[in-house]
């Protein structure tokens, strides 16, 4: 029997901290709780958790702090908990190193996908990214610089074929507007977000067979876009 | 005083009108008698006085008199030594004038005060609020008087409510030359001051200043009233929003948690065997209830960021399709006897709008088409660029509304008459409209042949907002 994959729930609320301990448990994992910053910053050391769970409302101390803190010497993926109203905390906690997020209320279908990701790019941080990725009709191949749909080539632009290959690479995750700019265009260039808007129209329009029913590049409102983990075709 | 230069020509036609008016006498010399002809020159004053005033008014007398004396008054044709009489008649003359020329002078200024008192009035009168009332009463005394400086305070409460100054600045350190207070009936508000430079204030100034404070009172005073009386009618409508809210959410509130109590506790006592088919049914309509509540309170929050005008659009240059797109893929359960299709030109300009607001837009208008439309029916968004807007029409093979309440459809809790068995709170419409209204555009409902049809206009431009600098494609090359 494998180990069991330890993950920490950092959240005040007692209630969500209960089912998540429920839940998760049924779902082989080792939970471990804290119900304020403080206690998470110090269980994040001591538990060697493989991923975190991090709401960003909490008593003690604002959670993209904890983010950056947790950060500053861990690379654990963070997924963090927000409520609709906090969507700037979101972005704020993403541009910060946390990996992805989830509107309260979700479904544990969402989340437990959300931590599948998460444990996924944990064991491949060490290996080197593969050479060509397949996600459903599309495959992509970084070193030829090729791109296919049902083994058709799709002739991209030098930003757009960067754009995908950067989605493409982190599959499932969420990519902020933010991240993506300084990936593609460099920390100190200054385009602004309708670049990208821009950019992922035309990109949608050459690879979605529907661009107005994203299969491949989904968006997260106002957060950024994420690559589809399982594309359902 | 006007200048010489200007006052000249009245002169000169004074000498004319004299000229004329002997040649005229000369010509009837045989029909009137003296004192008549002495009256028609006094007339010939007396005129001048009224319409030109008190100089040209002496003037016209002296040359009356001059003439009289030359054409009229034996010796004719020469100038005698003045007798008794004639000096006499010259006095007269000249004390006609003048009093004709005060008199013409008191009727003149109160006229000014007549015409300074109605354009207060009037100013005052189309002011609904405090602050604007009392800087029109300092800009009107500051005219009218001539004056250095104006300051008025409004105190209420002993608290001073409103001070204007005019010119803005430091006032002169000189106590002020008149002052008025400003009462009502209710009692003292404040005092207005005037600063004037060497010049004290007639009593009929000072009159007329008092009858300004007077106005000005009044103008502060009904400007109060109306400020409570918004106030309670704003209090009115936000008492009577939350009855309605409280009837309508406690409805809907209580219809989705009816459901999940009764789908959690049948699955718990044991009622439902574990293998019935009822009981990924009775999970759906848990989850499905859930997602209900979620979204009703959603709702609840954004109605009150528009109520409270805390509705602040988040400015960016965004992609209606993209909105679109992720609406679409959020609107989870979209019945099989539905479809959505979009209709967007490729070239679509980028538009500065929030993002999370127009998905709530686009996903309340697509829910409520979806609510109403027939079945086995289209739902269809298109949208045009005109000069300065884009126009977006989301259309459905619905039944169409009244007429008389196609704007209805937008208010708070507004509900389809015909929509009993349709659930919902009847904010989805009215968050629509006060989303598109705060991005500067106009939404409406229209009725199309066999279809209805939502519309809204969204601004190409926000002023503040630079246009988007889209990046070469070479350019990072």
């Amino acid at each position: 029997m494998t180990t069991r994959p330890t993950i920490l729930v950092i959240d005040d609320e007692p209630q969500i901290l209960q089912a998540l301990q429920t839940i998760l448990g049924e779902k082989r994992f080792k939970v471990v709780t804290a119900n304020c910053g403080k206690d998470g910053l110090t269980l994040a050391a001591t538990s060697a958790p493989e991923v975190i769970i991090l709401d960003l409302g909490l008593p003690d101390m604002d959670g993209v702090e904890v983010c950056a803190r947790l950060r500053q010497w861990t690379q654990t993926p963070i997924i963090v908990l927000s409520v609709r109203d906090n969507d700037r905390d979101k972005v704020r906690a993403l541009d910060k190193g946390a990996d992805d997020y989830l509107t309260k209320p979700f479904s544990i279908d969402e989340l437990l996908a959300r931590v599948r990701v998460a444990l996924r790019h944990r064991s491949s941080q060490s290996d080197s990214a593969p050479a060509l990725i397949t996600s459903g009709a599309i495959s992509i191949d970084l070193q030829k610089r090729l791109v296919t749909r049902d083994g058709l080539p799709i002739k991209l632009t030098f930003v757009e074929f960067n754009l995908l290959a950067y989605l493409a690479s982190n599959v499932g995750r969420v990519l902020t507007h933010q991240l993506i700019l300084e990936h593609i265009w460099g920390a100190n260039q200054s385009k602004g977000v309708e670049n990208l808007r821009v950019y992922m129209r035309q990109l949608r329009q050459k690879l979605e067979a529907d661009p107005h029913r994203p299969k491949y590049i989904l968006n997260e409102a106002g957060v950024g876009y994420r690559f589809a983990l399982s594309p359902e075709l | 005083m006007r200048a010489l230069p200007t006052l000249l020509p009245r002169y000169f036609i004074l000498i004319g009108v004299t000229a004329g008016v002997t040649i005229l006498l000369e010509l009837l010399r045989n029909v009137l008698d003296a004192p008549l002809i002495i009256l028609i020159y006094l007339l010939t004053a007396a005129i001048s006085t009224t319409v030109w005033g008190l100089g040209p008014g002496l003037f016209a007398a002296v040359v009356s008199f001059l003439a009289f004396s030359y054409f009229f008054a034996p010796p004719i044709y020469s100038f005698a030594t003045p007798s008794l009489q004639d000096v006499i008649a010259l006095g007269i003359f000249l004390v006609i004038a003048l009093i004709i020329s005060r008199l013409v002078r008191r009727a003149r200024n109160r006229e000014q005060d007549a015409i300074d008192l109605y354009e207060l009035g009037t100013a005052l009168a189309n002011t609904r609020d405090e602050q604007t009332s009392a800087l029109l009463a300092a800009q009107h005394s500051l005219k009218v008087f001539q004056a250095q400086a104006v300051a008025l305070s409004i105190q209420r409460a002993s608290q001073t409510l409103i001070t204007v100054q005019l010119p803005e600045g430091v006032l002169p350190s000189s106590d002020p030359q008149a002052t008025a207070p400003i009462q009502t009936a209710s009692g003292l508000m404040g005092q207005m001051r005037i600063w004037r430079a060497n010049q004290s204030f007639s009593a009929t100034e000072q009159r007329l200043l008092r009858t300004f404070a007077g106005q000005t009172a009044l103008a502060l005073e009904r400007a109060a009233l109306i400020q409570t009386e918004n106030r309670a009618k704003v209090l009115e409508e936000s008492d009577q929003l939350k009855s309605a809210l409280l009837s309508s959410v406690s409805h809907e509130l209580r219809t989705p948690l009816a459901t999940i109590r009764a789908a959690a506790t049948s699955l718990r006592n044991g009622e439902v065997d574990w293998d019935s088919q009822s009981r990924p049914k009775l999970l759906t309509a848990i989850d499905e209830e859930a997602r209900h509540l979620d979204q009703l309170v959603g709702n609840l929050l954004d109605m009150s960021k528009i109520e409270s005008g805390a509705l602040m659009p988040d400015w960016q240059w965004n992609d209606l399709n993209e909105i679109v797109s992720s609406v679409l893929n959020r609107i989870l359960y979209l019945p099989q006897s539905h479809s959505i299709s979009i209709n967007f030109p490729n070239d679509l300009p980028l538009l500065p709008v929030d993002y999370g607001q127009m998905e709530q837009v686009f996903g309340n208008l697509f829910n409520n088409s979806l609510k109403y439309a027939k079945k086995e029916t289209e739902i269809l968004a298109s949208a045009t660029v005109e000069a300065d807007y884009v126009r977006v029409e989301i259309t459905n093979e619905g039944s169409s509304v009244p007429e008389e309440d196609l704007t209805r459809i937008f208010d708070k809790f507004y509900r389809a008459k015909t929509a009993d068995r349709v659930t919902g709170t009847g904010l989805g419409l009215s968050i629509c409209k006060g989303i598109i209204d705060a991005h500067g555009g106009r939404m409406w409902a229209e009725n199309l042949p066999g279809r209805f049809a939502f519309i809204f206009t969204l601004p190409l431009n926000r002023a503040g907002l630079p246009a988007p600098i889209l990046a070469d494609e070479a350019d990072p090359l």
